[in-house]
């Protein structure tokens, strides 16, 4: 175990060392991921300026959720950019992840360290500022449980949105063609968890509550933190599902994963 | 001891019909048609520790099928295949650890590094102990002539360099095994020789197996005792590279230089190809006289100055073989 942290610690030095080699295109790629970031949350600032609530939520309230998960997919990019799948793709297609199985360590590993965007430092910092000035635009009465819920939020959505990516390059196993169908999944999962949920169509939330179990990694604990009323009546406990969902879908990709390797060594494509 | 042993082995692909366009691609998702391609096709043989065999055959002949699945990187679709008494893609890391490769397009070492940081990422990749990793790389730095580069990130080399740096970082581990995939392409001629020299020396004072797939047949010509031929799946050849040349050469040549300027010097078992003055060349074949017998003949009837015999080259050869299927 301490083996494969030191191994996944060696791997990603390599991987930032290689990019500082390229300085300016280093900090003009912060700076861009950055600015795209922000250019996002404009968007949505805009659409309050003419209409002052979301379905009863105001900016503040928005602004906290969509900033948990802009840091959060920055966060999960950093560290499982290897199973980028429209990078992911391209590996396989170009060769190098039969390299990687030329090599005696666990496979898994050697693709998360293939990769390590830095670059998404920039989209981080500007998730980490939405979260900040929507806490500071929300009377949130912070207790303990609240402070170490959202930390568990932000690890959460990690987990689960790896599980895309993991998913999504598992995916690409069988077919390239389909890699915006890909993306619609991955991207599409961050759109819809950067957002409320209740202003999302029944089948939608129920698809994303009971099948790929979002609800419980953004809307949930945003209700709890805000003090929200529930529209839908769980449980008392569903805030509190956070760090099961998030874990659940990257569990439930790994194994998806795995069989995705084996196929992928039956068929060679 | 046989290092790899491959019986009846089969690799199947299924290859499902593809409709175009946008309807097309919707169809390609339910549509299950397909057809059946044996890339490789009950094939069999061993190969014993400390040899260097080539393997060829032309482009779409299964030879790379072959290969992953003896790297362990496709698992069979029937036939039994062990190499170093392991099956390959069962017990994939405990395997490959004990196997060098190197493919010649692409290669393993990190882009952006300077040579000799992969290089130590290898040793800790591969647990090499401290006293082998010194002891190895001082010797390949030798043979290989690495330190003009050894500091250089890998984008920055040469071909020819990154194919040196290549084999070493194949090496450093002590593999029994070592696959090379045209290990000399695009290289210039002094490269090529470099190569397969070290290659040469590999096999020799380290007793690794090497198994080549080439298209270059001078490599296989100047390396391999042994040549495995595959086509359309099927092993057609199994052999000393000698022995395919007596059997499916084509005719030898015998350039001659007269003393004199003759008026057609006829002899009866071999024909004039070519005559430019006092140089004539003679096609003969090796059924029907020998190369002495021949000359022996000339020399009793015509004065001659100097002579050479030239053997058809072996891409000649091989490329009769596929064209004619000589070998079926």
């Amino acid at each position: 175990m301490l083996q494969t942290l030191q191994l996944y610690r060696r791997l990603i030095g390599v991987q930032i060392r290689s990019q500082m080699q390229y300085r300016l295109s280093f900090f003009v790629e912060i700076a861009g991921t950055g600015l795209i970031a922000l250019l996002e949350y404009a968007s949505l600032a805009l659409v309050f300026a003419r209409f002052e609530t979301l379905k009863g939520w105001t900016l503040g309230q928005v602004a906290f959720i969509f900033g948990l998960a802009e840091l959060s997919f920055g966060v999960m990019d950093l560290f499982f950019s290897g199973f980028d799948p429209g990078y992911f793709g391209q590996f396989v297609r170009r060769g190098r992840f039969d390299q990687l199985l030329l090599r005696p360590i666990n496979i898994t590993l050697q693709v998360l360290g293939s990769k390590f965007m830095l670059r998404r430092i920039g989209k981080i910092a500007v998730g980490v500022g939405i979260v900040v000035s929507a806490v500071g635009m929300n009377p949130i009465d912070w207790t303990p449980l609240k402070v170490l819920l959202t930390g568990t939020v932000v690890v959460s959505q990690v987990a689960f949105f790896g599980g895309l990516f993991i998913i999504g390059a598992t995916i690409s196993f069988w077919t390239v063609e389909s890699i915006e169908a890909i993306n619609i999944f991955t991207y599409g999962g961050s759109m819809m968890i950067s957002h409320p949920m209740h202003i999302f169509p029944t089948i939608l939330r129920n698809f994303f509550t009971f099948i790929v179990p979002a609800i419980f990694l953004n809307y949930y604990p945003a209700l709890y933190i805000l003090e929200l009323p529930d529209p839908f009546n769980m449980p008392a406990f569903a805030p509190f599902l956070a760090p099961l969902a998030g874990l659940w879908m990257l569990f439930m990709a790994l194994v998806i994963w795995r069989f995705g390797i084996r196929h992928y060594q039956s068929t060679g494509t | 001891m046989a290092i790899i042993s491959v019986q009846n082995l089969s690799k199947h692909f299924k290859v499902f019909k593809h409709h175009r366009g946008t309807l097309g691609a919707v169809r390609n998702l339910f549509s299950r048609q397909h057809t059946i391609v044996r890339a490789v096709d009950e094939i069999s043989f061993n190969i014993q520790a400390g040899e260097l065999v080539g393997y060829i055959g032309p482009n779409g002949a299964g030879k790379s099928t072959t290969i992953k699945m003896l790297t362990g990187l496709l698992v069979p679709t029937s036939g039994e295949l062990l190499v170093n008494n392991l099956v390959p893609w069962k017990e994939r890391q405990k395997y490959v650890s004990r196997v060098g490769a190197v493919f010649g397009q692409r290669t393993t070492l990190w882009w952006d590094l300077p040579v000799i940081e992969s290089l130590s990422l290898l040793q800790y990749i591969y647990k090499i102990p401290a006293d082998r990793f010194t002891a190895n790389l001082k010797e390949f730095r030798d043979t290989l002539e690495l330190d003009p580069f050894l500091d250089t990130p890998v984008r920055a080399l040469s071909l020819g360099q990154r194919m040196r740096a290549d084999l070493c970082a194949a090496l450093l581990h002590d593999p029994d095994l070592l696959f090379l995939d045209e290990p000399t392409i695009g290289l210039d001629v002094v490269a090529k020789e470099r190569i397969r020299q070290f290659i040469q020396k590999i096999n020799r004072q380290r007793g690794t197996t090497v198994i080549l797939t080439t298209h270059d047949l001078s490599d296989v010509e100047k390396l391999c005792q042994r040549v495995l031929i595959i086509d359309h799946g099927k092993l057609l050849f199994d052999g000393a590279l000698n022995s395919l040349k007596e059997r499916f050469s084509s005719k030898r040549e015998l350039l001659v230089e007269f003393a004199e300027v003759y008026d057609e010097p006829i002899i009866d078992s071999a024909e004039i190809s070519h005559v430019d003055g006092s140089r004539v060349s003679y096609l003969f074949s090796r059924d029907d006289i020998s190369a002495s017998e021949l000359i022996g003949q000339l020399s009793a009837k015509y004065r001659i100055r100097d002579l050479e015999v030239r053997e058809p080259e072996i891409e000649e050869t091989i490329r009769r073989i596929y064209e004619e299927r000589l070998l079926e």
